[in-house]
């Protein structure tokens, strides 16, 4: 559905999208992750057209975005951060426009823009004028703009950008049930949405992408290079020496002492599971253990970690 | 008029034809512009606007009907209405406020990126925008015309000859498709609405200035013929006379092409800025 090969956006005074290449396969829920400036409202606006690539190439449904551009935004429903709407129009009306625009006629363009009305739930406010909208409604009234015409493909910028947590969760089970018809590439920085409802995450920082794949694989690629908290009755200067001595464990760092009880939290290298080795020396030196556990990463953790060990300055 | 002066017209009305009718079967063009006009005339303001000018415009009726009445002059009802400074003083206000809105609105709304998003055309959307502001200044000058309409059918004698009333409406829609193109232009360098009309009311008064003060000068026999181009004023006097110049036309036409063309650049300005 979505082919993008080496595509890079060069400003004058950085570049905002770095040599990116991936694809999206029809009816994925791809999660397009990355903190702020990451580049993926860049990278989306080159997708939908909006703004050229300095270089390579990026395709919808076989369509270059740029050569056949037309062609290419006619399959794509995209809904831009923070919905800009027409705040002078009522919202059937708005809906009707958007489906002109987007080439349906008469009796099409009413079934188009009724289907998108029930979906969303718009049917109370649909004679309401959008200027009189909550947050929550305009989003909505965004997401039935992009459905209106029924697309392959759907591209939402950050959708749940402003929502209060009901109705982020409704929005996520309402894109949850749109997955079965559309292909939809959903950009966010809250990472906890692309775990519930996406099939697959890229994740974006600094313009490259650092990471692509299921998000349960990135999670226990993770965790197989665990964290492990552990409890020492010790106040020894040596533990940390002692402990990092052991082979396959990455770093140890003490976070604080409580009393005689020392707490510690060990880094082990992937595939490691070191909690036999700390649990023997524990016992030829004589420490008392009281806790010893495996920390569980979830997306966060691995969001967390790839961004900072790819951001050049942290 | 001599034949170069009107195959050129010829082909400019060629080549407007041609890109209207590209952009009346493209679809996209007719629903922006109708969506356009919608947004015109379903606020307050289109409303206000035109009675606000209907005002002005009468007062100017009235004071060309006063001189008529008091002397005996040569020229005609339409040739002191539209020669007037009440007419002068108000006419290049109209541009800014019907324009200033069409693109600086949508910049500052973010709707410019889901318009261009959507599968529409560059140069329909500004083709749409343009038409939908130049109707409604058509709209505007309507009620005028029936002002001058109602006293040829009442009165006795010619103070109105036909020639001289198609001339003036004829100048008044040909300065204004120049000047609404100007108004497009400022109105897309800017997401502010108020800087895009003091824009556009600058450049149509400074060119409406140029002209107005050049043609007093004591310039060069050889430039004469140059500057009259520039003279707004002398065109609506020799429009209103009954005389159509081909001339005008040419002049009025190509210009606006030009700067239409620039507002084009202008909107695709972010495809190749780096």
């Amino acid at each position: 559905m979505i082919k993008v090969s080496n595509l890079s956006k060069q400003y004058v005074e950085r570049t905002a999208v770095n040599n990116i290449s991936f694809e999206v396969e029809p009816g994925e829920i791809v999660g397009f992750l990355g903190p702020n400036g990451a580049g993926k409202t860049t990278t989306i606006r080159m997708l939908t057209g909006y703004i050229p690539p300095t270089s390579g190439t990026a395709s919808i449904g076989g369509h270059d975005v740029f050569s056949e551009s037309i062609k290419a935004r006619q399959k794509i429903g995209y809904m831009p951060e923070n919905v800009p709407l027409y705040d002078d129009m009522r919202v059937r009306e708005y809906l009707r426009f958007r489906a002109e625009l987007k080439g349906l006629r008469g009796q099409e363009a009413r079934q188009g823009v009724n289907e998108a009305i029930d979906l969303c739930g718009l049917k109370q406010i649909r004679r309401q004028m959008i200027s009189s909208l909550s947050k929550g409604y305009r989003q909505r009234v965004g997401l039935a703009d992009a459905l209106v015409n029924n697309p392959e493909l759907l591209i939402l910028d950050e959708p749940t950008n402003g929502l209060d947590p009901n109705q982020i969760r409704r929005f996520r089970e309402l894109i949850k049930q749109l997955g079965i018809r559309h292909t939809i590439l959903i950009s966010t920085h809250i990472l906890s949405e692309v775990e519930m409802t996406c099939n697959r995450v890229i994740i974006l920082n600094e313009g490259k992408i650092i990471a692509n794949g299921e998000p349960n694989d990135l999670s226990r690629k993770l965790r197989s290079a665990s964290t492990i908290s552990i409890e020492l009755k010790t106040s020894e200067e040596k533990v940390k020496d002692l402990i990092a001595a052991i082979a396959g464990i990455k770093k140890v760092s003490k976070e604080h002492q409580s009393g005689e009880w020392g707490y510690f939290t060990i880094r082990a290298e992937p595939g490691n599971d070191v909690r036999e080795s700390i649990v023997n020396l524990a016992n030829a030196q004589e420490w008392p253990l009281r806790e010893i556990r495996t920390q569980h990463a979830t997306l966060e953790d691995a969001f967390v970690e790839i961004t900072q060990a790819n951001t050049s300055d942290s | 008029m001599n034949t170069a002066t009107i195959i050129v017209t010829i082909i400019l009305f060629v080549i407007i034809i041609i890109s209207m009718q590209k952009f009346l079967s493209g679809g996209t063009g007719i629903v922006i512009l109708k969506k356009e006009l919608k947004s015109i005339f379903y606020s307050p303001i289109a409303w206000i606007v035109m009675a606000l000018v209907m005002l002005l415009n009468g007062f100017s009726f009235i004071a060309a009907l006063e001189i008529l009445r008091k002397a005996d002059v040569d020229e005609t009802l339409i040739g002191y209405t539209f020669s007037s400074t009440s007419f002068w003083l108000t006419y290049f206000f109209i541009f800014p406020v019907i324009t200033m809105r069409l693109f600086s609105e949508e910049k500052k709304l973010g709707t410019i990126e889901t318009l261009l998003t959507a599968p529409v055309q560059t140069i329909h959307l500004l083709l749409a925008k343009y038409l939908a502001a130049l109707v409604f200044y058509f709209i505007i000058w309507l009620p005028s015309a029936v002002n001058f309409f109602l006293f040829r059918i009442s009165s006795v004698d010619n103070a109105n000859a036909i020639g001289s009333f198609l001339g003036a409406y004829a100048i008044i829609l040909l300065v204004g498709i120049f000047n609404i193109s100007i108004g497009c232009l400022a109105s897309s360098l800017t997401k502010n609405q108020l800087v895009a009309a003091m824009a556009c009311f600058t450049f149509c008064m400074l060119h409406f200035l140029v002209g107005f003060i050049l043609q007093d000068l004591p310039v060069p026999e050889s430039w004469q013929g140059f500057l009259f181009y520039f003279s707004t004023v002398k065109h609506v006097q020799i429009f209103i006379s009954g005389l159509i110049d081909s001339r005008q036309f040419i002049y009025y036409l190509s210009f606006t092409i030009l700067i239409l063309s620039f507002t084009y650049n202008v909107l695709e300005y972010r495809k190749w800025k780096t």
